[in-house]
């Protein structure tokens, strides 16, 4: 009877999400989608449901569902578990806490739900917070800096917020007299991971309860996101304070610092904790750090002094969903000189004279590939903005979508208006969920004032806009595969040409760019595409944005001009590394490589970086020190792309599995001399013989690292990894700078070590599971990785 | 009209054609799998790749379509070496034999899971024909030989190997008109060609010769025919009636025996000048004249047009089944030098293997079989199986061979571009699994490179469920949509689903006997 009344209530859901998407093919994925928001899995009697009442076939469901990777056809547990496995994140050791979890949760090899049913475990290749690396995302919350031993500690501080969590009463009053300055909070992903939300609600409470009238600006990405959560404090006569890592319980004292409560009753009360406030500041330290604007030499001023902010202008301060405030920073008011004053030609030709590429990884002019779209007779044409941002390592497009969603639409309708364009569509992955509400709304807000839809701003111009969400492939970032994916089919690239400028969505000329690509076109009409072209190198013009992250100290989202050195990237930007040497930088992710500190000097350019056998990829940067291993990083961009082609062609399905089974061998000191040799040349048949970009570009971390660094895989050959890395070359052993701590054995999970207290420690290499924990946790540095 | 060039030759043709049509337009073949007119799953196999003579780069000729001013290159070494990796990237995910381990251990080579299919239907004539296209002497050598064909039987570890060797001899014993089926073939060619020595080579390629229409002499120093049969071989393993039945089938078939005659280095000669070839099959070296010329090992001819060697002379063999498949091969030479002097192409030799076999694969193989222990013939050794015993001992074949052996793409083209199936070999080999619950056709998934052409063929079919891929990457499958099975899955396109597929993943069920 329960059962029935079960199955009664599921077709009834399935039946509402078939009314919202429609019957047609098209519809799978986003039906697939709100399913598995329904039921945390697909269920095999919902998909059955899909199929005798909308056009999809059984094959097609089949086919799709097992295609994406968000999707899971098993039931799952009650929370979901993430493990970021992006590039920043394995650096630091984003496998170990994936094993310590495994221990923690006591999964079965194979098994992924606890026995309980309360936790999923799941890998995702990258959740972009690559600064707060290593992540893990239980459900909604977001957690960084984790370490192996804390695994327990987060799993019990999730479980209690999940059932102690009240909710937050809103103190802010709406309505609010004259203020006395404004203060600003950033709310980007990484800052929301960062207890950002929590700042907030206390910052709103001291707000409230002391009767301090300030305005409180939600901004987007402020870039600077090894700092998160930070609160910028800007007081009339534009005195600014900037506090970087601010906690919740320390937000009462910054406010405090800067405005006087108002009511009588406050006042009097602020005043005397006001001079506790006072005196702690004196002595105790303390855990945000302070730096004014003014003040020069400070991490922060030479974070942001190398960079030039076009696709990132005004930020930190512009409110990501906000229109008044987006024009009143001037948004808009380019689409409208394009819209009056402009022929679609004119149009392209200042895209095609300011020398813009695009910024997707190929580089292709962006002029050119308007014109071709433009060209092109046809009834219907769509522009789709890529924001299938998939390289682990890479959070650029997640950044811009979630800080500047109007700024790209801007971009977005300018691209329709000169290609004649009627239909756009935003592709965003379904792993960036505050971009896909932020870019919901914001096209929301542009429908209401007639900024989408029919006739724009009064002109003859129409055009709509929806979102796709994407779901869990890096191929789809491929542009024929992403046109596959949106027609609701799995996806496979197909051989170009013909090119999608020619035959794209439905067979209709289809301009695709990328994110950031359209966030700088309202700049440069702007600006003119001469002020453009004048930054940057011959080839590469402008700036571009990368993902700042590693072994830096700084890491964060950055802008800089084309042309500045790796040098000064990761030397003025990112502060350098942090106690070992810096070894290299690896640029473009998965189909791009590495570049040693040797060739630091080399300029950020499309074709200098071809030529150093990297490629700008989508802007992934990530450093590596002397504790990085390069046959590790290699496998570990491989073993990426391995994963994510879509098995269509030969040399990728299977060459690239064949070229990872070859790394393996030197990660495990078992290859030989001509497996060198053969991994090679497999490379180049693998980039030369595959169909599309993916596959084309796999074997680049592979070709860089060997052409680089061949002494490291040699050494392995040996069975030697030089850098410590390598599990199956390494072990843990105890220094005599042991003070017997016992801190060590208490952790160890393995029981490799004994509880000796006082006395030098010792481990089992036979017990050891080289988890690392033990080095993690010594408080004197007394654990050595042979 | 679009003009571009292939192989430096101008071509022109519509517009929207893609370059494999182009080339095939001027009779420029262009190699592929996963391509089949009309249908869309391609481009996949990668085999089809050709070259750009600009930018010298490499792209699949099947989905490419045809530009003006295009310059193809579609045969280069580079070309057919990346054909090669292709394909040899497929073998490495490819598991399966395209030959049973008998066959493949048999010196002669000899069709041994058909001929126990056969039997297994009671068609002894048929199965007679199948072992005679390699084995002359199926009676004889269903005595003597020492079978290295059951030491490989992957049933072995099953309750004991198939009994191959009695099977055979038994389709010479059941079948009652085995002289008439060899006389039926005979269509005389007018050449005439001695063998010298009357042992299991010359007897074997004297009835080759005889098949191929040619008269056919053999010389024997002895006053009896059979050479080291008779000579070497206790009566007790080898009862001589046997022999002389054997012998009378050839003598049926028109030979003439010339006994009691020792070539000589002389006597050769005026051989050699009175017959249009010879094929020498007189035992072991030492014991020859010293005019005889050396022998290569591999086409069984000589330094001297039109004579040939084998059997001991070559070398010594130790198993008459080996001097009698040289015999043959002596005998197919002859034939091809003495009716066009030029060798047409040999026979497929690239063999996917896999060696050992996991214990779930053999209860895999089980299903294509019956249970139970290996039969003894109950009349004991010497008169072998009834026809009963025969087709049940048959029936324990467990069909190890691929039912596409001789039709799969991806063997005749690693064949054709000397793949080395070891050459890229992950850390494990998949297990192997048949399905079997269709009617008509047989999914053996481990076979399958991935095209996609069957879910395209299927897709056709609104009525059944249809197959899918499931999952992506390496992991990828065929699939049937709610892991129901391949019956539901294909209901009128099962058929042309199995015969399109270029390998023996899907593959039509029933027997047939050019298979």
């Amino acid at each position: 009877m329960v059962m029935k009344k079960q199955r009664e209530s599921q077709s009834h859901i399935v039946d509402r999400i078939i009314a919202i998407h429609g019957r047609s093919m098209e519809a799978v994925i986003p039906i697939l989608q709100d399913i598995q928001k329904e039921f945390n899995y697909l269920p095999e009697e919902a998909l059955r449901h899909v199929c005798s009442h909308t056009d999809i076939t059984p094959s097609a469901i089949t086919g799709v569902s097992t295609f994406y990777s968000h999707f899971r056809s098993g039931k799952a547990g009650e929370h979901i578990i993430r493990v970021c496995t992006g590039t920043a994140c394995h650096v630091k050791g984003a496998l170990n806490v994936y094993d310590a979890l495994c221990r923690e949760l006591k999964l079965a090899k194979g098994e992924v739900t606890d026995p309980q049913g309360k936790f999923t475990l799941e890998k995702v290749s990258c959740l972009g917070c690559c600064t707060l690396a290593p992540v893990v995302k239980i459900d909604d919350i977001t957690y960084g800096h984790l370490k192996t031993d804390k695994v327990g500690e987060m799993l019990h501080d999730f479980l209690t917020r999940q059932y102690g969590l009240k909710k937050q009463r809103n103190h802010r009053k709406k309505s609010v007299e004259t203020t006395l300055g404004e203060i600003r909070i950033g709310l980007g992903s990484c800052c929301i991971a960062s207890v950002s939300e929590a700042v907030k609600a206390e910052l709103e409470k001291t707000l409230w309860e002391n009767q301090i009238h300030v305005d409180v600006k939600q901004v987007g990405c402020v870039g600077i996101c090894h700092q998160v959560p930070v609160l910028e404090v800007v007081k009339p006569g534009g005195q600014v304070a900037f506090y970087a890592k601010v906690k919740p319980e320390e937000v009462r004292e910054v406010v405090l610092n800067h405005f006087r409560p108002e009511g009588f009753f406050s006042r009097l009360r602020m005043g005397f904790s006001g001079m506790i406030g006072n005196l702690l500041e004196e002595g105790i330290p303390r855990s945000f750090q302070r730096y004014d604007q003014e003040q020069r030499e400070t991490p922060l001023q030479q974070f942001l002094e190398p960079q030039l902010a076009i696709a990132t202008e005004d930020r930190g301060v512009m409110i990501p969903c906000d229109l008044e405030d987006f024009q009143h920073f001037g948004g808009f008011r380019q689409l409208k000189y394009c819209l009056d004053q402009l022929t679609p030609q004119q149009v392209i030709d200042e895209i095609s004279l300011s020398g813009l590429r695009g910024r997707g990884g190929a580089g292709f002019p962006t002029g050119r590939k308007w014109q071709l779209v433009k060209d092109q007779a046809s009834s219907g044409k769509y522009v789709i903005c890529n924001g299938d941002e998939g390289d682990p390592g890479a959070f650029m497009d997640r950044m811009l979508l979630e800080s500047y969603p109007l700024r790209i639409i801007e971009g977005m309708l300018i691209a329709a208006y000169a290609t004649g364009a009627n239909h756009g569509i935003f592709y965003i992955r379904a792993e960036y969920p505050l971009a896909v509400r932020r870019v919901k709304e914001a096209i929301h807000l542009c429908r209401e004032k007639g900024i989408i839809g029919p006739s724009i701003l009064g002109s003859a111009f129409s055009f709509e806009i929806e979102i796709f969400e994407g779901a869990g492939a890096f191929i789809c970032g491929e542009e024929t595969a992403l046109i596959a994916s949106v027609e609701g089919r799995r996806g496979h690239p197909s051989l170009r040409p013909p090119y999608p400028a020619f035959k794209g969505l439905h067979q209709k000329p289809t301009l695709v760019n990328n994110t950031e690509t359209l966030s700088l076109i309202s700049w440069i009409i702007r600006h003119g595409a001469k002020t453009f072209a004048v930054i940057g190198t011959p080839r590469s013009k402008g700036t571009k944005v990368f993902a700042l992250a590693g072994k830096v100290r700084f890491g964060g989202l950055i802008e800089v001009p084309m042309g500045i050195t790796i040098r000064q990237i990761v030397e003025d930007i990112g502060g350098g590394t942090i106690g070992h040497k810096f070894k290299a930088v690896q640029i473009g992710g998965p189909s791009g490589g590495c570049v040693p500190a040797s060739h630091a000097g080399l300029p950020i350019d499309f074709e200098e970086l071809i030529t150093a056998g990297s490629m700008m990829g989508s802007g992934g940067l990530i450093v590596l020190d002397e504790s990085d291993c390069m046959v590790d990083i290699a496998h570990y961009f491989l073993s990426f792309t391995q994963q994510q082609s879509c098995g269509k062609c030969t040399f990728c399905r299977v060459g690239t599995r064949r070229m990872l089974d070859l790394l393996e061998k030197f990660r495990h000191g078992s290859a030989r001399e001509e497996d060198l040799h053969q991994l090679e040349r497999l490379a180049a048949s693998v980039k030369q013989g595959s169909l599309c970009g993916l596959g084309k570009t796999a074997p680049n971390p592979v070709l860089s690292a060997l052409r680089y660094f061949r002494k490291e895989f040699e050494a392995h050959i040996q069975g030697h990894c030089p850098a410590g890395k390598c599990q199956p070359l390494i072990t843990y052993h105890i220094n005599e700078t042991c003070i017997g701590c016992t801190i060590c054995a208490r952790q160890c999970p393995a029981s490799a070590i004994e509880n000796t207290p006082y006395e030098m420690h010792h481990i089992d290499v036979e017990k050891c599971i080289k988890c690392d924990i033990c080095r993690q946790c010594c408080p004197v540095d007394a654990i050595t990785v042979r | 009209m679009i003009t571009l060039t292939i192989d430096h030759i101008v071509v022109q043709v519509p517009e929207g054609v893609t370059v494999m049509q182009a080339a095939g337009s001027i009779g420029t073949e262009i190699p592929s799998m996963c391509y089949l007119p009309g249908h869309f799953n391609h481009p996949s196999c990668m085999v089809c790749m050709v070259r750009d003579a600009q930018s010298g780069k490499f792209f699949p000729s099947c989905a490419m379509p045809v530009s003006e001013g295009m310059q193809v290159i579609t045969h280069s070494p580079e070309i057919r070496e990346m054909r090669r990796e292709s394909l040899e990237l497929l073998l490495s995910d490819h598991a399966g034999d395209c030959e049973a381990p008998c066959r493949l251990s048999c010196p002669a080579f000899m069709n041994i899971p058909l001929m126990n299919r056969l039997i297994a239907s009671s068609d002894f004539e048929q199965a007679l024909q199948v072992v005679q296209e390699e084995i002359a002497l199926p009676l004889l050598l269903g005595y003597i030989c020492p079978a290295p064909c059951e030491k490989a039987c992957r049933r072995k570890p099953l309750q004991g190997s198939v009994s191959i060797c009695l099977l055979k001899r038994t389709t010479a014993t059941v079948t009652k008109s085995r002289e008439k089926i060899a006389e039926a073939l005979i269509r005389p060619s007018g050449k005439k060609v001695a063998v010298i020595g009357t042992g299991p080579a010359g007897l074997a390629a004297a009835f080759y010769l005889l098949r191929a229409g040619h008269q056919c002499v053999l010389f024997d120093k002895n006053d009896q025919a059979g050479g080291s049969l008779r000579y070497d071989i206790p009566e007790s393993r080898l009862p001589r009636e046997i022999l002389d039945a054997e012998i009378r089938v050839i003598q049926q078939m028109g030979a003439v025996f010339e006994m009691n005659r020792t070539i000589t280095g002389e006597a050769f000669e005026d051989l050699v000048k009175e017959f249009d070839a010879v094929i020498l099959a007189s035992g072991e070296r030492s014991q020859q004249p010293s005019g005889f010329p050396a022998i290569n090992t591999h086409t069984m001819g000589t330094s001297r047009p039109g004579i040939f060697g084998c059997g001991a002379i070559v070398r010594p063999t130790g198993m008459a089944v080996r001097s009698a498949a040289q015999g043959r091969v002596a005998a197919l030479e002859t034939d091809i030098y003495l009716k066009s002097g030029k060798h047409k192409k040999s026979g497929i030799t690239f063999h996917s293997v896999i060696t050992h076999l996991f214990e779930s694969e053999l209860q895999e193989y089980l299903k294509e079989s019956i249970p139970g222990p290996r039969t003894e013939p109950q009349s004991g050794f010497l008169a072998g199986f009834s026809a009963e015993e025969a087709v049940r001992e048959a029936k324990r074949c467990l069909r190890c061979d691929c039912r596409k052996s001789s039709g799969c793409k991806l063997r005749i083209l690693s064949d054709e571009y000397q793949a080395n199936r070891k050459r890229f070999t992950g850390p494990e080999r998949k297990r192997l699994t048949k399905s079997m619950q269709h009617d008509l056709v047989v999914y053996e998934p481990q076979k399958c490179i991935r095209c996609g052409l069957c879910i395209e063929i299927a897709g056709k079919e609104k009525q059944a469920l249809g197959l899918t891929f499931v999952g992506h990457g390496f992991e990828v499958e065929i699939g049937v949509p709610f892991n129901q099975t391949i019956k539901e899955a294909l209901i009128l396109t099962a058929l042309e689903c199995a015969t399109s597929c270029p390998t023996g993943a899907l593959a039509v069920k029933e027997l047939t006997i050019d298979n």
